[in-house]
């Protein structure tokens, strides 16, 4: 495989800024980027967890510093996430071996990109429109949410109290949420916190600010132990793309912070929704336009 | 899979067998014993020079070891085009260079051409799972047509320059990606269609440096070497990221 140095570093510079500049952990770009570049899905997915756990362990030790991790909280989203990500690990080596796994991901990005990227578009316009009026946007999710998985949570068996967030309710909710979240860090190479951020705002009730380091704290374990596991079960973690790929980030990280501190929240946002609904077009493109050779060939690997 | 930068490879050992029969003499010397080549190898250069007796034309065929590909046709799923069936090509070398001093087919008849495995097309592949004669066909054909195009296979006429009808020298390019094992060279002297001298040489390409422990280590201890990577990673991370945060903060 031919694959260029700076182009990587530029992709891993590309989604440090974009972190720095809106705050998200860039995972799901990373990987439709290396795909793009013709890197093989598997690899794309697991050096994705590699530089992911490398990025949010600089952030992580950050709010911990700050009080911001709710540990009770954390450790049984995280056994949640080794759960379902090891049963994702498996699951990719079987869809390896079906020759099905390249179709999956694709579809699944496709979904999820393009579902992230329109609500963030439409929020994000609204914004821009509104100029800035501040607090509007969440009481619409915060009600609609609040109804049925909330009165689920509350109700299974399991209840206990977790003093640093000031909730209390079953374990089982964060153990379901980390398990999905693992599951998705295994096929798709993302944090998965687009998912848990939000879950746990509106439907766990958890405060803002604990809810970000609790995420970035289980985003940094679940993605480290995808990470051993897909190097050790499907020998797909490239380290010299890794660490490419965390170099360039740690650049993009400084410039994005800086240049976020000056332009103004809801046009930050408008920057994101566009780069990830222009690669959601583009991957569609790519399922849509009939391909110009119809095999591909590759080495099998050992 | 892994990548070409991994791929740091030594070619060395080119032990010549004397010709195990020979009308004429024919000596084949590699331009250099040992080719080193380091991190960033985007393939290389081999020269063979050696020396025939009169007036004949020569073939030069290079052949990699054997690798099993994987092959994949993208078909159509509704509206979208996915990847669909995939074989495993098996048996055929990872690359064939026919190189010659006029078209193979101008100096030698077919049959010798078949006797010898001078037609590209021609080289044995099994095709796995197995499939009724027509199909496996196709994705033989899809197989050729690949290599080709990524260069593995080839045959070229214009590589082989001779002085004086006497000495000869074969400039060879080998590319960034290849498979390491044994490679031969085999030299055949055609004189009015068939072939009258012949000589098999060989040698090795194989990881080295750095790079070839690296790859090892991912593949022979797969679990050590995953954990202390993501150990690494975390850790380059936060010496990286947090500490010039705290600074601006």
């Amino acid at each position: 495989m031919d694959v260029n140095i700076v182009l990587i570093l530029l992709y891993g510079s590309l989604v440090g800024f974009l972190s720095g500049l809106v705050g998200v952990g860039g995972g799901f770009l990373i990987t439709p980027l290396l795909i793009f570049t013709g890197i093989p899905p598997i690899v794309a997915v697991s050096t994705g967890s590699a530089q992911m756990a490398g990025t949010a362990s600089g952030a992580s030790y950050l709010h911990w510093r700050h009080g911001n991790i709710d540990f009770k909280m954390g450790l049984i989203l995280l056994i949640g996430s080794w759960l379902g990500g090891g049963f994702g690990v498996y699951l990719a080596k079987v869809l390896l071996r079906a020759g099905q796994f390249g179709n999956v991901v694709v579809f699944l990005y496709v979904i999820l990109l393009g579902f992230i990227g329109v609500s963030m578009l439409i929020e994000s316009v609204r914004a821009v429109a509104r100029a800035g009026k501040p607090g509007a946007g969440n009481a619409g999710a915060k009600a609609a949410s609040n109804s049925l998985l909330r009165n689920l949570v509350q109700r299974l068996p399991w209840q206990m109290t977790f003093p640093a967030s000031e909730v209390r309710m079953s374990a089982a909710g964060p153990l379901l949420l980390g398990a999905a979240v693992g599951i998705l860090t295994s096929l798709m190479g993302v944090g998965g916190g687009f998912i848990m951020v939000p879950v746990m705002i509106y439907v766990l009730e958890m405060p803002t600010k604990i809810v970000v380091g609790t995420s970035l704290f289980q985003l940094l374990f679940t993605t480290a132990a995808v990470s051993i596991m897909q190097a050790g079960i499907n020998y797909s973690v490239d380290p010299f793309l890794a660490l490419l790929l965390i170099l360039g980030s740690v650049l993009g990280t400084k410039l994005g912070a800086r240049l976020g501190a000056r332009l103004p929240a809801e046009k930050l946002r408008l920057i994101l929704a566009l780069v990830v609904v222009a690669v959601a077009a583009k991957m569609i493109v790519t399922l849509l336009v009939p391909p110009a050779h119809i095999h591909s060939m590759s080495v099998e690997v050992q | 899979m892994m990548t070409r930068w991994l791929r740091c490879l030594l070619i060395s050992g080119w032990m010549l067998h004397n010709p195990s029969w020979a009308d004429e003499p024919l000596v084949v010397v590699p331009e250099t014993g040992e080719v080193r080549i380091t991190t960033d190898f985007t393939g290389t250069d081999v020269k063979a020079v050696g020396s025939m007796r009169g007036p004949a034309d020569l073939i030069i065929k290079l052949v990699g070891p054997q690798q099993t590909a994987i092959l994949s046709r993208e078909t159509k799923l509704g509206p979208f085009w996915v990847e669909g069936e995939t074989m495993k090509m098996e048996g055929a070398p990872s690359l064939l260079f026919l190189y010659a001093t006029a078209p193979i087919a101008s100096i030698l008849p077919p049959a010798e051409q078949q006797k010898y495995g001078l037609i590209l097309e021609g080289v044995w592949v099994r095709v796995a799972p197995q499939l009724k004669a027509r199909a496996a066909d196709d994705w033989r054909k899809a197989f050729f047509r690949l290599k080709e195009r990524q260069g593995y296979y080839l045959e070229d006429d214009t590589a082989i320059k001779v002085f004086g009808n006497r000495l000869f020298i074969a400039d060879m390019r080998l590319p960034g990606d290849l498979q390491v094992g044994t490679y031969t060279i085999e030299t055949l002297v055609v004189k009015s269609g068939k072939v009258v001298g012949h000589n098999v040489g060989e040698f090795k390409v194989r990881l080295a440096g750095i790079e070839r422990r690296v790859w090892e280590a991912a593949h022979d201890h797969s679990w050590l070497f995953g954990s202390l990577f993501t150990l690494l990673a975390m850790l380059l991370g936060l010496a990286l990221n947090a500490v010039p945060f705290r600074r601006a903060r």
